[in-house]
């Protein structure tokens, strides 16, 4: 392929668990879609295997996880282990929402590589991911 | 790079998920890599059924491709769905939110689905598609689902990769006709007027009957073509459906047309392709000095066109 390559970040968004408020999660969608970036919904109840399953499918660089309700000690680390087991450790695993300051830690030391809270600005998400992205590439190129 | 690219190419045939999915990836990214897996899995294509799933935006595309993937599935047949969503033209961002309406088939390891933004690529298919559509043929799926954007009246570069071509109809988008323009008519292999239990659903078949008819008149070399109802919001109207493709694939290795049709693939392809690197390598070289001129109102753009032209087969020539 002779033509100049063309990197979009894709990202995959979706909500883990019995969690049906979607408001969040669109808004990010439609924040990720306006700075160039493809956004995959897999829509409602989804499974850790389900989501791992879709990132692996979809070849994303980049996992969210929106969670409004009680769980994500649980579903995260095991979303987490299996990208692992499945050799897909060098996509990027962050989640959002409504998630305790005292569940932090345990998240981080479980694989999740950065935790959005609740009020976080659209624009940080955003710039969090392109510096992330632009380093990656950088390494990539290296 | 040239290791991983053979690598990559290696597993996918092999059936490998992950493989797969990055060689989508490099094609679509147009990473260089990507043109090398395909020179490697190229032999190993040609056995899959191609299936294109077009229709207006709204027509239930999503859904019916759910649920005959899942009458593929129940008949033991490998499918991968493409599934295309328009990419911004001014940001290049996409959402692409077709998997929601196929979410159950997310853990079966016989299906394999795929979002592509159009990235650029207009006429209802992705820049990739045609490539993507190869890696799914050489991992071994029986069926390769193209569903595309919402179309309008002529955005059917579908047929151009499908074996088969599907046109989803509905009720209910005004004027009936709006849906069954010619263009969009007579690419079809099989139609279908989807959510059969809305108001005005009587009209719109008898009004696609009507076009089908005069579409077997003015081409009677081509066979009448199904007209089927389905309701895939409640998973009715699939076995039809699934019958109708197999048929009509039967019927394309009897006429000896489904290797035609994979020859025409080929040569499209080809085209799509060199255009692209022509038009690439065209506009890096022209510069931007005309421009300015068009833009002062100097210079039209139909002579400012031609001499851009003009310039690049000079330099072409003379190298």
């Amino acid at each position: 392929m002779t033509s100049a390559p063309h990197r979009p970040l894709r990202v995959l968004l979706a909500k883990l668990g019995m969690d049906t408020h979607t408001v969040g999660v669109t808004i990010i969608g439609h924040a990720l879609r306006e700075a160039g970036m493809e956004v995959i919904f897999t829509g409602l109840k989804q499974t850790p295997e389900m989501v791992c399953s879709a990132a692996i499918q979809e070849d994303v660089d980049v996992v969210g996880i929106s969670t409004l309700s009680a769980g994500h000690t649980r579903s995260l680390p095991k979303l987490a282990r299996l990208l692992r087991e499945a050799g897909a450790e060098d996509k990027l695993l962050v989640a959002g929402g409504v998630i305790p300051e005292e569940d932090k830690p345990v998240l981080e030391e479980a694989g999740v590589h950065r935790i959005f809270t609740m009020g976080a600005d659209t624009r940080d998400i955003v710039d969090y991911l392109r510096g992330w992205w632009a380093e990656r590439q950088a390494q990539d190129a290296a | 790079m040239k290791a991983a690219a053979d690598e990559i190419a290696q597993r996918l045939l092999a059936g490998d998920i992950g493989a797969g999915a990055r060689a989508i990836r490099w094609l679509d990214d147009r990473d260089q890599r990507g043109g090398e897996v395909l020179s490697v899995l190229y032999p190993h294509t040609g056995r899959a059924q191609v299936v294109g799933i077009t229709g207006p935006p709204g027509a239930g595309k999503s859904t019916l491709t759910d649920i005959l993937v899942a009458e593929w599935r129940r008949r033991g047949q490998r499918v991968a769905v493409i599934a295309v969503d328009p990419s911004s033209p001014f940001t290049g961002g996409a959402i692409l939110g077709d998997r929601v309406r196929m979410a159950r088939h997310a853990l079966d390891p016989g299906v394999f689905i795929r979002s592509l933004g159009t990235r650029g690529q207009a006429g209802g298919l992705s820049r990739s598609t045609h490539e993507a559509a190869l890696v799914f043929d050489a991992m071994g799926y029986d069926i390769v689902v193209v569903e595309t954007v919402g179309v309008g009246q002529d955005e059917i570069d579908v047929v151009n990769l499908a074996h088969t071509t599907v046109i989803v109809a509905v009720p209910g988008l005004g004027d009936e006709i709006q849906a069954v323009k010619a263009g969009i008519m007579e690419a079809g292999d099989i139609f279908v007027v989807n959510k059969a239990d809305r108001e005005g659903f009587e009209a719109t078949r008898r009004q696609m009957e009507l076009m089908l008819h005069l579409r077997a008149q003015a081409m009677p070399e081509r066979r009448e073509v199904p007209l089927l109802t389905a309701v895939a919001s409640r998973g009715e109207g699939a076995q039809g459906i699934v019958d109708a493709i197999a048929a009509h694939r039967d019927q394309l290795h009897a006429a000896g047309d489904f290797g035609r049709r994979n020859h025409l693939r080929a040569r499209e392809q080809v085209v799509s392709i060199a255009r692209e690197i022509l038009l690439e390598r065209a506009l890096a070289a022209s510069g931007d000095a005309i421009y300015p001129e068009v833009e002062a109102r100097r210079l039209d753009p139909y002579s400012a066109a031609r001499q851009l032209v003009d310039a690049i087969l000079e330099r072409t020539a003379a190298t």
